[in-house]
C-alpha cells in the first residue's frame, strides 16, 4: 500500500478538502443570511373587553409570549409575574422563555415579523434599541393604567425612571430594575482605619496616600469593565458642570469631551493614576477577578460600579465587609449640582414589539410586574430595588448595600440624572480600549480625550445611524 | 516501518482509480437512460447539488446581496445602497486594523505551528538512532499522545485556561517569573499590554494546535516507504538534510493542506479571542475581523455593513488559499516526487 500509486484520488481529496475548508471559513458570511423573507401581516387587534381590571383588553383565551434575559436576576421574578397575570386574567396563559443572547435569539423573529409579546432586552447581547425603536409599542398607557392594588402606576414610581426609556418623546422601554451608580467601599474597613469617603478628586488623591501607607491601592479595574471609570467620570462631570455637559455628550457634539468639567475630572483621575494608587495589571485581569481583589482580598478600597455589584460578588465578598455606596465625587466644592446628586437609571429594559401577536397581553405582563407584590418579591429576592417606590424596608432585607442605595436616593431628591448615548449607539466596546490604556497609565489625558472624541465623531458623522435628539 | 498504518489512512479518502473518467466515454453518450441510471443521478447528483445550492450557495449570495444594503438586521425592510458599505469599510480604521491583525496572524501562526509540528514529527518518526532500522526517538509513541492532548480540549476552554495563566496578579506565569526573581513582571498584564498581547494570544493558538498537525505529519511521513530514508542515510544524509530534501518534498501536499487549514483558522480566530480578548485587546492589537463583524451586526445593528465585512473576510480567505497554492507551485509542486 503506497500512497504514490493513486495520484488522482489523492489530488481530488486535496482539492475537496480545500473547497471544504474555504467554505467552512466563509461560514461567518453565511451567518448573515436570513431564513427567508418576512411576512408583513399586521398583528391582530385585541378583541378583549377593555375594563378597569383589564385596561388593555387582553383577549381570553390567549397566550402571552415573554422572552426574558436570564442573567444576574434570573427569570424566577418573571415567572412570579406570569402567575399573577394568569390569576388575574382567566383564560390567559403566559409562556416565559429564558435566553442569554437576546439579539441573536430574536433577530430572525423580528425579521419574520413574528416577535414575542414582551421582551426583557438586557445583558451584553441586547438588541440596540436604536435598531428597533420604530417597531415598538408605546408604553404610556401602561403607566397610566391602575395597578393590581388600584393605584395609578405612574404615581407609584420613583421620579425620572421613564426618562431612559423615552426616545424622541416616545416612552417605549420600561426599565424595571432601579440602578444606582456609586463608589462602593467596605464600611467596616473605613471605620477600622478611620477613613472617610472622598467627596472630591483631591480628597480621593489624599485617601490614596493613606491607603498606600496601609499597603493597599485606592482603585482597581478589570479589562471588560474599564468603562466603569468612564461612567464615574461622566457622572462627576455632570455634577460639576450641570446639564449642559450631559446634553453635549448625549447629542454627540463636536469637542464634547474637551469641555472643562470633563477635562477636570480626567486630570483628577490622571493624578491618581500617576501617583501609583491604581492597582496595576487591570487591563489583563478578568473583571470579576478584579472585583474580588476589592471585595474579598481588599487589595484596593474603592470601586465605581452600579448597584448590582453586591449581588454579582455575593459569593466572593469577605464576611463583615459591609458593602456601602457613596455618590460619585465632584471636582470642586462649588459644583453646579450638590455632591448628593446621583447618577441613577433603570435597567432591565422591557419592550413590547408592536408587531407581536398579543400586544395587550405583553402590556398586561408589565402591569403585573409593576404590582406591589411583584415589586416587593423582586426587591426581596434580588436585593435590588425596582422602579416601584416603597418596596424596600429600612433594614434593606439585611443588606447594607441596598440600605445605602435607598439612603442615597432619598438624599438626592430630584437631583437624579442619567444618560443613554453609550448604550444607544453601542460605543462601549470601542471605549473600553481607550479606558484600558488610560487606566494602565499608557495614555495621557489628551490621548484619552482624542480617543473618546473619535468614537463619538464616528457615530455623529455616520448618516446611516439614526440619532436621538436629547433636550 | 509501519506501512499498514499508512494504508489505513489513505484508503478511506481515495476514489477508485479512473472511476470518474468513465462518465465521459462513448457508452455514456448513447443516452440509454435506464431507471438505474436516473435514480443514480437523482440520488448522487441532483439531491446533493440541490442541498448544496439551498444551504451553501444561496446563503452566500444572499449575504453578498445584503452587503449592498443598509439592512439593520431586525426588519424585513432594507434599502439598496450600492457599494457604499465597502467604501465605508476601507476607510474604517478599526476594521482595517483588525484585517492587519488577521493577516499578521495568518503569516505567523501557520509558519511557527507547522515548523514546530514538522520538527517534532520528524523526531518521532525518523529522528531516532542512526543504527539499524529508520525509527523515531525512544518512547516516541508516548510523546505523540502527550502532544495531542491540547487538541482534545475545546478551543474555548483553552482560551479560558490561558486567560487565568496570564492573569497579572494571580496567574501562573507571573507567579513563576516573580519567583525566579524577575520583579518587573509583578502584575504585568500580558493580555493588557499592547507590546505583548498579540504574541501572547498567538502563543495560545500555536500551543493548542501543534499536537494536531504533528500527528497529521506523522501519518504522512509513515506513508513514505522506509527504503527512501534508508537510501538517503546510506548516501550519507544527516537528520536535517533528510528532513529538508526527503521528508518535506515527499509530504508536500499534506503540508499545503495543513497550511490552508491553519491559515483559515488564523483568519477567523474568533473562539480564542472571545475567551482571551473579548474587547479587542489593548489598543485593538488583537481585534480580529470576525469579532468586529459580530459587534457590528448584533451590538450596533448594522447587518448590511457586517455582511460587507463577511464578504471581505471570505475574499481574504480565498486569496490566502490561492497564495498557498501559488507558492507551492512556484517551488515545483507538480514536478516533484510527491505526485
Amino acid at each position: 500500500m503506497d500512497i504514490n500509486s493513486r495520484p488522482l484520488g489523492r489530488r481530488d481529496f486535496l482539492r475537496g478538502s480545500l473547497a471544504a475548508a474555504a467554505l467552512a471559513a466563509t461560514g461567518s458570511l453565511a451567518a448573515c443570511a436570513t431564513s427567508g423573507t418576512g411576512t408583513t401581516s399586521q398583528s391582530s387587534a385585541p378583541a378583549g373587553q377593555v375594563s378597569d381590571t383589564n385596561p388593555f383588553g387582553v383577549k381570553s383565551p390567549s397566550t402571552v409570549d415573554a422572552v426574558i434575559f436570564n442573567g444576574g436576576y434570573g427569570i424566577d421574578y418573571a415567572d412570579f409575574a406570569a402567575k399573577q397575570v394568569e390569576a388575574k386574567q382567566s383564560g390567559v396563559t403566559v409562556k416565559v422563555t429564558p435566553t442569554t443572547k437576546v439579539a441573536q435569539t430574536l433577530q430572525p423573529r423580528f425579521v419574520a415579523g413574528n416577535p414575542p409579546d414582551v421582551i426583557d432586552n438586557s445583558g451584553a447581547g441586547l438588541i440596540g434599541i436604536n435598531t428597533i425603536r420604530d417597531q415598538l409599542a408605546e408604553l404610556t398607557d401602561v403607566i397610566e393604567a391602575k395597578n393590581y392594588e388600584g393605584m395609578v402606576i405612574k404615581d407609584t414610581l420613583y421620579p425620572g425612571v421613564t426618562n431612559p426609556g423615552t426616545f424622541d418623546g416616545k416612552f417605549i422601554v420600561l426599565n424595571y430594575a432601579l440602578t444606582v451608580y456609586a463608589i462602593w467601599y467596605s464600611a467596616s474597613l473605613f471605620e477600622q482605619m478611620g477613613w472617610t469617603v472622598p467627596k472630591t478628586y483631591d480628597e480621593m488623591l489624599a485617601l490614596g496616600e493613606k491607603a498606600k501607607g496601609k499597603g493597599k491601592y485606592l482603585l482597581g479595574w478589570g479589562k471588560e469593565a474599564a468603562t466603569y471609570y468612564q461612567t464615574m467620570a461622566i457622572g462627576s462631570a455632570i455634577k460639576e458642570g450641570g446639564d449642559e455637559v450631559r446634553l453635549a455628550l448625549e447629542n454627540l457634539k463636536p469637542d464634547c469631551w474637551s469641555l472643562p468639567p470633563i477635562q477636570d475630572v480626567f486630570n483628577g483621575l490622571k493624578k491618581i493614576i500617576d501617583a501609583g494608587y491604581v492597582k496595576p495589571g487591570g487591563s489583563g485581569t478578568q473583571f470579576t477577578a478584579a472585583q474580588a481583589q476589592w471585595s474579598d482580598a481588599e487589595q484596593f478600597i474603592l470601586y465605581p460600579s452600579g448597584g448590582w455589584i453586591e449581588n454579582e460578588m455575593k459569593k466572593q465578598t469577605k464576611s463583615g465587609f459591609k458593602m456601602t455606596g457613596a455618590p460619585e465625587p465632584t471636582v470642586s466644592s462649588n459644583s453646579k449640582m450638590p455632591w448628593e446628586a446621583l447618577h441613577s437609571t433603570a435597567g432591565e429594559g422591557y419592550i413590547v414589539p408592536s408587531q407581536g401577536k398579543n400586544v395587550a397581553g405583553g402590556k398586561e405582563f408589565l402591569r403585573a410586574m409593576l404590582s406591589k407584590d411583584a415589586a416587593v418579591n423582586f426587591a426581596k429576592t434580588k436585593l435590588s430595588s425596582t422602579i416601584v417606590k416603597g418596596t424596600v424596608p429600612a433594614d434593606g432585607f439585611g443588606s447594607t448595600a441596598l440600605q445605602s442605595q435607598i439612603k442615597m436616593l432619598e438624599a438626592a431628591g430630584s437631583n437624579i440624572f442619567s444618560w443613554n448615548f453609550v448604550d444607544l449607539y453601542g460605543m462601549n466596546t470601542d471605549q473600553l480600549v481607550v479606558w484600558n490604556s488610560f487606566l494602565s497609565g499608557d495614555a495621557d489625558v489628551a490621548k484619552l480625550t482624542k480617543g473618546l472624541q473619535d468614537i463619538t465623531d464616528k457615530v455623529a458623522n455616520d448618516d446611516s445611524i439614526k440619532k436621538v435628539q436629547v433636550s | 516501518m509501519t506501512t499498514l498504518a499508512s494504508g489505513g489512512l489513505t484508503s478511506g479518502v481515495s476514489a477508485p482509480p479512473g472511476g470518474l473518467r468513465r462518465i465521459g466515454s462513448a457508452r455514456w453518450r448513447r443516452r440509454n437512460l435506464t431507471f438505474d441510471k436516473i435514480s443514480f443521478f437523482l440520488i448522487f447528483l441532483v439531491i446533493p447539488v440541490a442541498f448544496y445550492i439551498g444551504f451553501v450557495v444561496s446563503p452566500f449570495v444572499q449575504a453578498a446581496y445584503f452587503s449592498l444594503t443598509d439592512w439593520t438586521g431586525f426588519t424585513p425592510a432594507m434599502n439598496f445602497i450600492g457599494l457604499s458599505n465597502y467604501a465605508k469599510l476601507f476607510t474604517d480604521s478599526t476594521f482595517l486594523q483588525a484585517m492587519g491583525n488577521n493577516i499578521l496572524m495568518a503569516i505567523v501562526v501557520p509558519i511557527v505551528t507547522l515548523g514546530l509540528a514538522m520538527f517534532f514529527a520528524t523526531l518521532v518518526t525518523v529522528g531516532g538512532s542512526t543504527r539499524g532500522n529508520v525509527k523515531g526517538l525512544r518512547n516516541s509513541s508516548f510523546y505523540r499522545v502527550i502532544s495531542f492532548f491540547p487538541y482534545v480540549i475545546p478551543a474555548i476552554v483553552i482560551g479560558l485556561i490561558w486567560s487565568q495563566i496570564y492573569d497579572p496578579s494571580a496567574g501562573l506565569l507571573n507567579g513563576i517569573l516573580t519567583r525566579l526573581g524577575l520583579e518587573q513582571f509583578t502584575s504585568f498584564a500580558w493580555l493588557g499590554d499592547p507590546r505583548t498581547a498579540r504574541w501572547a494570544v498567538m502563543f495560545v493558538i500555536i500551543w493548542g494546535l501543534v499536537g494536531f498537525y504533528m500527528v497529521l505529519f506523522i501519518a504522512a511521513i509513515k506513508g513514505v516507504p522506509a527504503e527512501v530514508f534508508e537510501a538517503a542515510r546510506i548516501d550519507g544524509a544527516g537528520r536535517f538534510r533528510t528532513a529538508i530534501s526527503i521528508t518535506i518534498p515527499l509530504i508536500r501536499e499534506n503540508v499545503q493542506t495543513a497550511f490552508i487549514y491553519i491559515g483559515i483558522l488564523a483568519l477567523d480566530a474568533f473562539v480564542y479571542m472571545a475567551a482571551l480578548e473579548p474587547g479587542g485587546g489593548p489598543d485593538n492589537t488583537t481585534l480580529v475581523m470576525a469579532q468586529q463583524l459580530f459587534t457590528t451586526a448584533f451590538t450596533k445593528g448594522q447587518f448590511g455593513y457586517a455582511c460587507a465585512m463577511g464578504v471581505v473576510l471570505a475574499v481574504v480567505t480565498l486569496a490566502y488559499a490561492g497564495l498557498v497554492f501559488l507558492v507551492n507551485r512556484i517551488f515545483g509542486g507538480k514536478s516533484e516526487v510527491g505526485e
